[in-house]
């Protein structure tokens, strides 16, 4: 008891405001800079966003995040529940492959893709025939954004899994029912919380990836340019109004993702 | 997947056009892969009088798709699949490179003007009022200075600097002759090395080191912009490079870019090189 108190002690105050202090250091300052550069000449910065390329740029990245939402959150259900509730050889690589995209930098990962689909690429043949540009189109922005978002929603849902059990799944089987009943009246519910908290990070990373976008999309004004690139070339440009506008809406766009996820996620949570 | 250069078809080009109506293939929409200084003199006055004269004459209205990447990043990413239409670099590798890939013709250097559109000097910028007083290469090497060139791996102007440095070393113009070890403390001394040369400049202006090394055009530009840093005559090395810029266009019959895309191609590409274009690029700072 008494060593229990001890550690409520004097040493916590310090520990909250040490946090305290970090925080507002690492986040809150960068974040009050940006919305005071954006105030600077707040007339500029909303004059950015009737401008069709900073439009279709946001749009762009907008496309990106909501498509690779959906087929992170297909995936990443499919790929925990399997990775959890399956016994199987190469589980526990499998488990390694799907961590391998936080590891990897963005920018080999764009490179990466031109081995694969670029014009001397492994797989040309087949985008040749297909007639579908991959590589400084949607679809090759796409596929790397979902690439480095891919471990988010399997890893949240895979814990949560783990943590559950399989007690309630096994009691459904034994009161006669199906897989699929299984899976959307028991296991659904049960993961919600953690899809959520798996969505909000892969909303927030898709929105905010640059370095595999850039390489793999080349930033072509009106095709491929993002919001996150239209900011970089922004400040090449000298034109910080318009780097300010796009990079609040950017924050803004991730706050409501987090907002809305966590909100899902607490009202699922049981 | 047969390609030329533009320029070796300059004399015929302005009879060459024909586009049909239509969709984006149909050469109404070009793409420009370029480096990322001509960014203003392209976007903003080239391009668009480019696609004013295509109007007025009445033809079909021609958009851009534009990218501005540094020289060797633009250099690979077209070779790997990019369908630029014309391409723009500042480094004649960086062009050998999409000849190799078979994107451009090997004549691409055979105009009067070896395929250059513009030119400019390597040279120093420095803080307003030169406060640490550099007026040679030699000073970037001393301790305590700070520096900014790119990054030679993905930047043309980056090479253009060591050339510069080295060059001006071996006539004996800069340091005590040995140009290897003037090299050395000079990269030693770089604090940031950017991709491409705009991010090491716009650095720069942001309060990033003492120096940077740049294109002559690049500081003119800036001070257009109103940015507090020195370019006076007295801080142009007095042996330094000309630094070359280069066009070409991309031909190609190919499956997503038509014929009629490669001529108006073509007719851009010959714009570069007409009075109007380089007195455009002559007023952000560019030598015709």
């Amino acid at each position: 008891m008494a060593e229990a108190k001890r550690k409520h002690g004097f040493p916590r105050v310090w520990l909250v405001a040490a946090v305290a202090i970090y925080m507002l250091a690492v986040v809150a300052l960068p974040l009050g800079a940006l919305v005071a550069g954006a105030a600077d000449d707040i007339g500029a910065t909303f004059a950015t966003l009737g401008h069709p390329e900073a439009r279709g740029a946001l749009f762009r990245t907008l496309a990106l995040a909501t498509t690779a939402l959906v087929i992170d959150v297909i995936f990443g259900v499919v790929a925990a529940i399997v990775l959890v509730r399956d016994r199987f050889f190469g589980r526990r690589l499998l488990g390694w492959i799907i961590d391998m995209p936080l590891a990897m930098s963005p920018v080999m990962i764009g490179v990466a893709f031109f081995v694969l689909f670029g014009r001397q690429g492994w797989l040309q043949p087949i985008v040749a025939a297909t007639g579908i540009d991959v590589v400084f189109a949607f679809p090759g922005m796409l596929l790397v954004t979902v690439f480095v978002t891919l471990p988010f929603v399997a890893r949240e849902t895979q814990l949560l899994l783990q943590e559950l059990g399989s007690s309630e799944e096994e009691a459904a089987a034994t009161l006669g029912a199906n897989r699929w009943q299984t899976f959307r009246m028991i296991t659904l519910p049960n993961i919600l919380p953690g899809v959520a908290s798996g969505a909000a990070l892969v909303v927030a990373r898709a929105l905010g990836e640059f370095g595999a976008v850039l390489v793999i999309g080349g930033a072509i004004s009106g095709r491929t340019d993002t919001a996150t690139t239209f900011v970089y070339h922004a400040v090449e440009e000298r034109q910080p109004a318009a780097a300010y506008g796009i990079s609040i809406v950017l924050v803004a766009l991730s706050l409501a993702a987090l907002a809305a996820f966590a909100i899902v996620h607490n009202r699922t949570r049981r | 997947m047969r390609r030329r250069i533009l320029t070796a078809l300059l004399s015929s080009a302005f009879v060459a056009t024909a586009p049909a109506c239509g969709n984006k293939s149909d050469g109404n929409t070009l793409a420009v892969a370029a480096y990322t200084t001509p960014r203003e003199v392209f976007a903003r006055s080239i391009l668009p009088a480019f696609a004013a004269a295509r109007t007025q004459a009445g033809k079909p209205a021609v958009t851009f798709e534009e990218s501005y990447q540094a020289s060797g990043a633009q250099s690979r990413a077209v070779a790997e699949g990019f369908e630029a239409d014309v391409v723009a670099l500042s480094l004649a590798p960086d062009i050998e490179r999409l000849v190799k890939a078979g994107l451009v013709d090997e004549t691409w250097d055979d105009d009067a003007h070896g395929g250059m559109i513009t030119r400019s000097l390597v040279v120093i910028a420095v803080r307003a009022g030169n406060p640490k007083g550099i007026t040679d290469w030699a000073d970037l090497a001393k301790d305590g200075v700070e520096v900014l060139t790119p990054n030679v791996r993905t930047s043309g102007g980056a090479m253009w600097n060591i050339a510069a440095i080295y060059g001006a070393s071996k006539r004996g113009h800069a340091g005590d002759g040995d140009a290897e070890a003037l090299l050395a403390g000079i990269l030693g001394n770089v604090v940031v090395m950017d991709k491409g040369a705009r991010d090491s400049l716009v650095n720069f202006e942001n309060g990033v080191g003492d120096a940077a090394i740049t294109y002559e055009n690049e500081v003119l530009l800036s001070k257009q912009e109103g940015k507090p840093i020195d370019y006076v005559s007295s801080n142009v090395p007095k042996d330094t490079l000309v630094a070359s810029v280069y066009v070409l266009g991309e031909l190609e019959s190919g499956s997503s870019r038509s014929a009629a895309a490669v001529s108006v191609a073509l007719l851009l590409a010959a714009l570069l090189l007409q009075p109007l274009a380089q007195r455009m690029s002559a007023r952000a700072g560019r030598d015709g």
